[in-house]
């Protein structure tokens, strides 16, 4: 029973933390406390850097997708759609998430392992000790990055995942190219890209909060380092997974 | 002038610092010896305001930190330069940026004034041609004496050395300890220590300060704890 209630405390005051420690983010940027060049150099590390395995996983996304849409749809004559069903899987659904959840296990994971290494090396304190301020120097600039990258890298995930089905399509499912493009930019309405792009935002808002936080309050030397980095990305996994369930609901409910 | 008047502090019930009054001159180089987890670290951390005392003050310079808000901490921390245990060098800069690293955030000099400035720190702690190394490619001495260079490169008049000879061999402690000695007297910094190495303390102190369970137990010059008959303090140095 003492156990049950100290760990009720504990997660309460983790909860407590990770909101305190938001704030302060969040306090440091509406004070404009934002070190523009630290944050393009994170643009670069986590979203340039992230470009090949994003397009390779959409392009391969696409593919699938419309390869299975293929046969699926040919037995009801339906062909032609492929490119509907493509566009708006992916706009609406596939490249928000498989985005996420691929920049969560490479970026996210970058940076509660840098901040956690930081930390279990002291350089965090040394920080503070320097007269710096480390959340303005350190995690101010990683939020932003992955506030701004995500929803980039899930425009170019969109493209490329088009592309893909596009080549299934044209090559394999012999609909013409034009027809096909014109069937796609048919198919996407505002409200489609706007779903996905809330989606996507509220992404980067708990991957940046997420792994941040645990990469801030590391502990436990190397050890703590590769625990807190797999806690990081397994919570950001979870979070996207349950948020993209609500939010499509309330997506839907709210315009359809 | 640093100044300690009546501070405590517990941990999970038990008391690291219990009821400490101390005071360090200007210039002064004090080192607090005790055995691990007598609450050396936790003392230096107090007078830089990581953490702060559940009772008692801490003054600088005649200013109380121990209320202070973190963002005017960090305005009093400008004026103190820390050298860490393992050196905490940022391992993704490498050394000419790690010790530039405070004169770029707290002053406006051009970046040629920087170089001549670290050229001469580097010079008086005899460590020339690393700048372009990573702190992964020096030995642990090497990061003891960048770390040092970046501790005093703001022209420190505080200095504070959290167990600078530990994981050092013998002839790289008795260096270093010279070398943090050589440095504060010749800019007139006051400096505080925490070891458990005698030998070198005795080597680098004005001051010892002998800490258990939390109290100061001796504090006294070199010839004060060498003919002292308290048994900790002989237990500790013999």
């Amino acid at each position: 029973m003492k156990s049950f209630f100290e760990s009720m405390v504990n997660i309460v005051r983790g909860m407590g933390d990770a909101l305190w420690f938001l704030c302060d983010i969040l306090g440091h940027i509406l004070c404009g406390r934002i070190r523009i060049g630290e944050v393009l150099k994170q643009v670069y590390e986590q979203g340039v850097q992230s470009v090949i395995i994003i397009t390779l996983t959409s392009v391969a996304s696409g593919m699938v997708l419309a390869l299975q849409g293929y046969v699926a749809m040919s037995r009801f004559g339906a062909k032609e759609y492929i490119s509907h069903l493509v566009a708006l899987s992916l706009v609406r659904e596939l490249s928000p998430v498989f985005t996420a959840l691929v920049f969560s296990g490479k970026a996210g994971a970058r940076i509660t392992a840098e901040l956690g290494t930081m930390n279990v090396n002291s350089q965090i304190l040394a920080t503070k000790t320097m007269g710096v301020d480390p959340v303005e120097y350190l995690v101010v600039p990683r939020f932003l990055g992955t506030i701004i990258a995500l929803p980039v890298l899930t425009i170019i995930s969109e493209i490329v995942g088009i592309a893909g089905g596009y080549l299934i399509g044209v090559y394999e499912a012999n609909i013409p190219g034009a027809f096909y493009i014109n069937q796609t930019i048919k198919a996407i309405r505002y409200v489609d890209f706007f779903s996905g792009f809330i989606k996507v935002a509220f992404f980067s808002f708990i991957i940046s909060w997420v792994c941040c936080y645990q990469g801030y309050f590391t502990r436990g030397g190397s050890l703590g380092v590769g625990q807190y980095t797999t806690k990081a990305v397994a919570y950001s996994y979870i979070y996207i997974i349950i948020s993209n369930t609500l939010l499509t609901k309330f997506i839907l409910t709210f315009w359809g | 002038m640093i100044e300690l008047t009546n501070v405590s502090k517990t941990f999970s019930g038990q008391k690291i610092l219990d009821d400490i009054s101390l005071q360090i001159g200007t210039g002064e180089i004090v080192v607090i010896l005790g055995e691990s987890g007598t609450g050396k670290s936790v003392l230096l951390k107090h007078i830089i305001g990581l953490i702060k005392p559940d009772q008692g003050h801490i003054k600088i310079d005649g200013q109380d930190i121990s209320r202070l808000s973190e963002r005017k901490l960090l305005n009093v921390r400008k004026k103190i330069g820390f050298l860490f245990q393992e050196g905490a060098l940022y391992d993704f800069m490498n050394c000419f940026d790690n010790i530039a690293f405070p004169l770029r955030e707290h002053t406006r000099m051009k970046e040629r004034v920087i170089k001549e400035k670290i050229q001469k720190i580097l010079k008086l702690i005899d460590l020339q041609g690393v700048e372009d190394k990573l702190p992964s490619q020096l030995s642990g001495g090497m990061k003891k004496r960048v770390a040092l260079a970046r501790a005093i490169v703001l022209d420190s008049k505080i200095l504070f050395c959290d167990e600078p000879t530990s994981g050092l061999d013998p002839i790289r402690s008795r260096d270093i300890s010279d070398l943090i000695r050589n440095v504060s007297k010749e800019l007139n910094c006051t400096t505080v220590i925490t070891s458990h190495d005698i030998k070198n303390s005795f080597r680098v102190a004005d001051r010892l300060i002998l800490l258990g369970k939390g109290k100061i137990i001796a504090d006294g010059n070199r010839s004060f704890f060498e003919q002292s008959n308290l048994p900790q303090v002989q237990e500790f140095i013999s």
